[in-house]
């Protein structure tokens, strides 16, 4: 039929895509799925044996599991709004008028923290969050605070370097969703009123929504697998203050060598994630 | 001892099969011995440390004579088993293995390595007719390289915990020498030598390896503590494992704040730098507390055996031995052995001393002039004779404790738990580790 599209190239096109994405995602996923059902140690490799969903209970029943992911939310609800919070700030004061060149710098300046490697992050914060010589406690006086040896500090050095790195991700997808914004409407809106927030809530948001959505998914994705900086940081530590559900993972399975327990780890991790997807797909797109 | 005296009966057939060598083999060389193998490549893991450095600064002459190329692949400590087990369980490149004392039981019985007989065997003209393994000493060799008595492995960068300390901080301070014992360093040097930005002591309790094994064993082993009793059950809550933990909580007022966030870096450039006047560290770190480089108390430093416990001195025990990778093909074995043989020969050794390496050799420290250059070496000579192979349970199953001792262990520090809750919630998850390994059940022996 004129006009329709044979199958063999339909199948030209997609399958690459789709056989890439089968090596690279599909089947590893598969593999955890038959690791996390074995007795699956790497340095007991001879008494590997199916135990069913022995190591999905134990997860479950795991203290430290559930400790770790409340630790990890905890990362999340903390670090998350003050990410939205400055985030839409320079979002709001890079979306003004006049200013080009600066705010040209700015918007450039803006993607340099996203662009510093995570575990870059964490050795930099070794060295300025050092009690003795850090430049932090110069900063403050020359404070004698214990940021890396102390529980309550080391946390709050995370979040820090969390909300420094990622609040320029937040910024510009909110600017991007700023300038979706009709001139038109927004200027009629300032018309009617000179409150800026009834602007922002009733004109600007609506438009912010989607990006919001995506923040929302991408930084909770990203806060659940957060590994890299602290490992090199704190190394999950002072004792487990920052072991986070990745660092637990990752210790399980490849300082443990207990990989079947780590899979079954990562794959309860993955069904939390879709599920706070679809949680907030659902609930903010319904908003839209 | 039926161990050791077994351990020995190893050590002895791998002197004789040297000694048979010898006897068909005068004029034996390296170059000869290597000549079948020019050309080879051997894969080997190196650390980021001195020893390791030194044996790289010595290569070129090893390559050179036998044509044989190492191929040295760094890795930080913390990296190198997991970088080991998963090459090994792939069946990779490495051509040899660097064991830890500890790592032994784990690469011993998943075969990864190929025991010392068994490659002399198989390759009788690679053997050194000087080998002389009855010259490493005898502690290192039973704890660095054997497993159920066979021998693997030959010792290399091999350390023993040493006491560091300030002379000229001491002598300011009114002391002539260091405390002999735990309890001396707590109750009379602590208080006067911690104050204004300095601190008595520091020991490195990061919350890895080093929180298990330089700061948790360190403290409950010369207090007559232990990890395991005689029927591999949970010792750490017996009066003499408490004192030693309780000990390591009194003895933190005397500490830098976040202790349990310096690993060997922070507390040797603590040393290093005039704020710490004690650590008790390992041999391994001496070249860099001395060198005027590096350190600003080098002409202030000198080492003694690490202070007493109610249950004697029970220093640290630490390092590595290199075995032959059984993954490896036939010429890639035979070179990986030339390697390992020609490294931690007795011939190299003083050499390997003198470029920053700690030797097992017992040879290398009859010469009074390279303990007069390297003050550490009457205090470790002293120390091998004291130590406890034990230190750190030596099976497959240390992987999984150390990871549950470094997190009790720093939540102990912090006083987040009480020595008695932390050491029962370890007790109780060791055991169930080994529970699972089969140990109680009989399907594994009681090692140890």
């Amino acid at each position: 039929m004129r006009g329709q599209v044979s199958k063999r190239t339909i199948f030209a096109f997609i399958g690459p895509a789709v056989f890439g994405l089968a090596i690279v995602g599909i089947a590893p996923l598969l593999y955890a799925g038959w690791t996390s059902l074995h007795f699956f140690n790497l340095i007991k490799l001879r008494q590997v044996k199916f135990i069913g969903l022995d190591n999905y209970w134990t997860v479950l029943t795991d203290e430290v599991f559930w400790q770790a992911m409340g630790r990890t939310f905890f990362l999340l609800c903390t670090a998350l709004p003050l990410q939205l919070a400055f985030g839409l700030g320079i979002a709001l004061v890079l979306h003004k008028p006049g200013l080009t060149i600066l705010k040209t710098l700015a918007r450039l300046s803006l993607v340099l923290p996203m662009a510093t490697t995570y575990a870059v992050v964490g050795l930099l914060g070794q060295v300025m969050f050092n009690q003795k010589f850090g430049v932090v406690n110069q900063l403050l006086g020359g404070a004698n605070i214990n940021w890396i040896g102390d529980p309550t500090n080391a946390f709050v050095m995370i979040i820090f370097w969390d909300v420094w790195q990622w609040t320029p991700f937040v910024a510009l997808v909110l600017l991007a969703g700023l300038t979706m914004v009709p001139g038109e409407v927004e200027e009629a809106a300032r018309l009617e009123t000179k409150s800026a927030w009834k602007v922002l809530r009733y004109v600007q948001l609506p438009f912010l929504l989607p990006g919001l959505v995506a923040v929302l998914i991408l930084r909770t994705a990203d806060t659940l697998k957060l590994f890299d900086m602290v490992f090199t940081l704190t190394r999950g530590g002072p004792g487990a203050a920052t072991e986070f559900i990745s660092l637990m993972i990752q210790r399980v399975g490849f300082r443990g060598f207990d990989q079947g327990l780590a899979s079954a780890q990562a794959i309860i991790l993955l069904i939390i994630t879709i599920i706070l997807a679809q949680i907030y797909i659902r609930v903010f797109y319904k908003e839209v | 001892m039926n161990t050791i005296r077994k351990l020995f009966g190893t050590a002895a057939t791998a002197s004789i099969l040297a000694t048979g060598a010898l006897a068909d083999g005068h004029g034996w060389s390296l170059s000869d011995a290597a000549a079948p193998y020019a050309g080879t490549t051997v894969d080997v893991v190196f650390l980021l440390r001195p020893g390791y450095d030194a044996i790289e600064a010595m290569l070129p002459a090893f390559e050179e004579e036998t044509g044989i190329t190492v191929n040295i692949i760094k890795h930080p400590y913390e990296n190198a088993l997991g970088e080991q087990v998963r090459d090994f369980v792939s069946d990779g490149d490495l051509d040899v293995a660097l064991i830890d004392l500890v790592w032994m039981g784990n690469f011993a019985e998943n075969e990864w390595v190929l025991p010392l007989a068994d490659v002399q065997a198989k390759f009788p003209d690679a053997v050194d007719p000087d080998l002389d393994i009855d010259d490493f000493f005898p502690l290192v060799l039973n704890a660095f390289g054997g497993w159920n008595d066979t021998i693997y492995g030959l010792p290399v960068d091999n350390y023993s915990g040493l006491m560091f300390y300030n002379r000229c901080m001491l002598e300011e301070a009114g002391f002539d020498g260091p405390p002999a014992t735990w309890a001396e360093l707590k109750d009379v040097y602590g208080p006067a030598l911690t104050g204004d930005g300095q601190y008595a002591f520091a020991l490195q309790s990061k919350r890895n390896e080093t929180q298990s094994a330089d700061s948790f064993a360190r403290m409950i082993w010369p207090f007559g503590g232990s990890f395991l009793d005689e029927n591999f059950r949970s010792n750490l809550n017996s009066p003499e494992s408490q004192a030693g933990l309780q000990f390591r909580q009194d003895l933190m007022q005397y500490m830098p704040d976040g202790i349990v966030a310096y690993d060997h870096a922070e507390v040797v450039n603590g040393f290093a730098q005039g704020d710490i006047a004690i650590i008790t560290e390992w041999s391994a770190f001496y070249s860099g507390v001395v060198s005027p480089e590096t350190s600003t108390v080098a002409d202030c430093v000198e080492i003694a055996p690490e202070p007493m416990g109610p249950a004697g001195r029970k220093p640290a025990l630490g390092g590595f031995s290199m075995a032959v990778a059984s993954q490896a093909d036939e010429a890639e074995q035979a070179a990986a052995y030339l390697f390992i043989q020609w490294a931690t020969s007795k011939a190299n050794a003083v050499e390997y001393v003198e470029r920053g390496g700690v030797s097992a050799r017992q040879s290398a420290y009859q010469d009074p002039t390279l303990a007069e250059t390297f003050k550490y070496i009457p205090a470790l000579v002293e120390s091998w004779q004291d130590g406890v192979p034990e230190f750190r349970p030596r099976f497959a199953e240390w992987p999984e404790i150390t990871e549950i001792v470094q997190e009790w262990g720093t939540k102990m520090m912090l006083g987040e738990v009480t020595t008695e809750e932390g050491a029962q919630e370890i007790g109780t998850r060791m055991e169930a580790v080994l529970e699972t390994a089969g140990y109680y059940s009989g399907d594994k022996p009681l090692a140890q």
